[in-house]
């Protein structure tokens, strides 16, 4: 005959032992079985087309990703807090703007040893492979590119009696001043000028195409010599807001997404906007001037040219996954997986650019029958090509960017302001270059 | 000692402390190691951050510089730059918000038909959370489509719309607008506390020594307020010196430096810049400035009361 104990403290906390260092025993023996996950960090776009590339690739591998993702306003810094405090972290997105930064400290590994992923580089445009390579060695495979377009409003164009957009900035001026006297627009021209990370970007644009630069080729400040046309390009915004009234004097508070929205309204007939926004502004659900708006190569300056800026995301691999040779392997085969070919075609750019629109950086995209088809409904796809073409990385990419952008993009706003004249803010922006290259 | 407090004491036990004192040390203690670990140890770790400088982009290099942080921080001409602009915002928000404050208490302190409900009203600013705030200033000040210049266009005061936050010299007066409003409740309550304290044998001797209104708010009301005013001022003074929400919504310093104050500094020193050694050092000029403003605004109101 059995009878029942009832369960007393002491068998109770020996049967709990007992069953917690079991289960201890299991879950390690599980550990040492399954291999580590390759750690992938983006900021927080595309989520679900990357999830399901990330799902197409572990099918296919029998590798396991563990993705994780943050807001791109905070993507900088809580990398580097991860990189700084150790977190595992094998691929990442990285910015061109942040790659001297981050190879500098030692948390990018490059990647010239993979003859597998630098056998693409022939066929993505140079400034996307300038833009990933540092001191010599490159540091990533594309992600995304684009570049800093010149968009004009053709309808509100045809209406001034311009048959065609103007190909300098003498007559951007002239044909705003135009469109002004007719009562078409109160400011014809939208440059977003608010200090924010766009900013560098649409001086950027501008500075090239007056044939200017920041920086010689030795890295030293030439943004304060008034030959080099960094002055006459503030000089033609200043005077654009004060003397011709054709930018608002709000464009050091206007955001690029506020101007999008400014421009879709039909405020403005010429606007700088980054080129991946043309699909939205020629789609009806999401802009009033939907149809209407084209896209013209980069007005010149006097001693310019139709030259932009580009810039260039890219997946990027640490030290971490670098240092053991099957991590690395596997790594390797997830950079090429989303940066290169999967399953022989350019997958996921295809898929990100009918997801989001965003640009690509490989030249043999622009003659895939299905990419120009979807281009052409809304853009002219080889000037689309030829503008990427002329874009150039930023001249200002070293260490010290972040730093000196801040103080260079409240200079530059202080002049347009007129509480000081260009040549005055270029030369403090030019000195906090020098003491900032100083310090190193 | 009398001989009934001594004998009022618990017994002491042989280690020197009554049962009761090593009863009340070991209940306490688990707040206090609380308290080292999420106030004082921070306190404490962030003053020894500053002695080093810290660079989160350039983790090889850490060197101890003792008080070089400090020197670099009060070399620095944006820095003065930046404090005068928290002076100016400071000054301009606290004496706003103690005049309306005051004007709404002594409204509320009547008797009227609606005054439950508009003590009610009052208090929404209050309640809102300085992020919405922030955004709801946002919309109403755009120079493009915000309520402000939509409601002057309508009104015919303006004949195109005005640019507002993208005016350097509107910029500071408009964000110091948008911390009043949200400030004012607050500052109202603690004065009408203060109102309600007031004995009415006060203004029964004023009125039978023939003081009119006027004389009876200088000469009863305002000094029995005294106390009620210093902690508004202390409160505020603090507050508007430390200010960083709508800065940072607003105009992220901008336009050009017109709203870099001391508090977007340290903010940028420390999360843009990644200078957590430059960051620490500012963090604590401002502490300390804000711990002898108030220091000092007491000292005075203290000796006037």
């Amino acid at each position: 005959m059995t009878h029942f104990s009832p369960l007393n403290r002491r068998s109770f906390l020996k049967t709990s032992a007992s069953g917690l260092v079991a289960a201890t025993a299991i879950g390690r023996s599980r550990q040492a079985f399954a291999a580590e996950p390759i750690h992938f960090a983006t900021w927080s776009a595309a989520v679900d087309t990357v999830k399901s590339h990330i799902a197409a690739f572990e099918a296919k591998t029998g590798l396991k990703v563990e993705y994780s993702n943050a807001p791109f306003a905070q993507y900088r810094e809580t990398m580097i807090t991860k990189f700084v405090g150790k977190a595992p972290v094998d691929m990442m997105w990285v910015s061109d703007s942040w790659l001297p930064e981050w190879a500098d400290a030692g948390w990018l590994a490059p990647i010239d040893q993979y003859k597998n992923l630098t056998a693409y580089n022939a066929d993505v445009d140079d400034f996307c492979n300038a833009s990933m390579t540092y001191k010599g060695k490159q540091y990533g495979l594309t992600y995304y590119t684009d570049y800093m377009a010149f968009l004009y409003n053709a309808d509100l164009l045809q209406k001034a009696g311009f048959s065609a957009p103007p190909s300098s900035w003498a007559e951007v001026a002239e044909q705003a001043k135009a469109i002004k006297a007719k009562g078409l627009s109160q400011y014809p021209v939208m440059i977003a000028l608010a200090q924010e990370s766009w900013l560098i970007e649409f001086i950027s644009a501008m500075l090239f195409s007056h044939g200017g630069r920041f920086t010689d080729d030795h890295g030293d400040a030439v943004m304060q010599d008034p030959t080099t046309g960094a002055v006459s390009t503030l000089k033609w915004l200043v005077d654009a807001v004060h003397k011709d009234k054709i930018l608002s004097p709000s464009c050091v508070e206007t955001g690029e997404l506020a101007g999008l929205k400014t421009f879709s309204s039909g405020q403005h007939a010429f606007a700088l906007i980054p080129k991946y926004r043309l699909r939205t502004l020629n789609d009806p659900k999401q802009s009033q001037i939907a149809g209407h708006v084209k896209l013209a190569l980069m007005p010149k300056g006097d001693k310019g040219s139709h030259a932009t800026v580009g810039w260039m995301r890219f997946y990027g691999m640490t030290p971490r996954a670098q240092a053991d040779a099957t991590r690395a392997a596997d790594t390797v085969k997830l950079i090429e997986w989303f940066g290169g070919k999967a399953d022989g075609d350019y997958r996921f750019q295809k898929l990100l650019f009918k997801d989001i629109g965003a640009g690509f950086g490989v030249k043999s995209l622009f003659k895939d029958p299905e990419m120009r088809a979807i281009y052409a409904t809304y853009g002219d796809v080889d000037l689309i090509g030829q503008q990427q073409s002329l874009a150039r990385k930023k001249d200002v990419v070293t260490t010290w960017f972040g730093e000196w952008n801040d103080v260079n993009g409240a200079a530059w706003q202080q002049a347009i302001l007129g509480k000081t004249s260009p040549e005055q803010a270029l030369k403090a922006s030019a000195d906090k270059w020098t003491a900032l290259k100083k310090q190193g | 000692m009398s001989a009934i407090a001594r004998s009022a004491r618990p017994p002491r036990t042989g280690l020197g402390a009554s049962y009761d004192e090593r009863s009340a040390f070991v209940l306490i203690l688990p707040l206090a190691g609380v308290l080292l670990a999420v106030a004082v140890f921070p306190i404490l770790y962030s003053f020894y951050v500053s002695l080093f400088s810290l660079k989160l982009t350039r983790p090889q290099r850490v060197p101890f510089v003792w008080f070089d942080n400090y020197a670099a921080v009060f070399a620095d001409p944006q820095f003065w730059d930046a404090v005068q602009r928290t002076v100016a915002f400071s000054v301009i928000a606290v004496v706003a918000i103690s005049v309306l404050a005051l004007l709404v208490a002594l409204l509320l302190n009547e008797d009227f038909p609606g005054r439950r409900v508009l003590s009610a009203v009052l208090l929404i600013p209050w309640a809102i959370p300085y992020v919405a705030n922030a955004l709801m200033w946002k919309w109403i000040y755009d120079s493009n489509y915000g309520a402000l210049n939509g409601l002057l266009y309508q009104l015919d005061f303006i004949n195109s719309y005005m640019v507002w936050l993208g005016d350097a010299d509107k910029t500071l007066p408009l964000i110091a607008n948008a911390f009043v409003w949200k400030e004012v409740p607050l500052a109202t309550i603690l004065l009408l506390v203060g109102l309600k304290t007031i004995p009415s044998d006060l203004y029964a001797a004023a009125k039978v020594d023939g003081a009119n209104i006027v004389q009876r708010l200088f000469h009863v009301t305002l000094p029995a307020l005294a106390p009620s005013f210093a902690l508004v001022i202390v409160y505020e003074t603090m507050m508007a010196i430390r200010h960083f929400d709508l800065f940072f919504i607003l105009t992220e310093g901008g336009p050009g430096n017109a709203s870099d104050v001391v508090a977007w500094r340290v903010y940028v020193e420390t999360f843009r810049n990644l200078s957590f050694g430059t960051g620490a050092a500012m963090s604590y000029i401002l502490a300390l400035t804000t711990l002898a403003l108030s220091y000092i605004v007491l000292r005075t109101l203290a000796r006037r009361i």
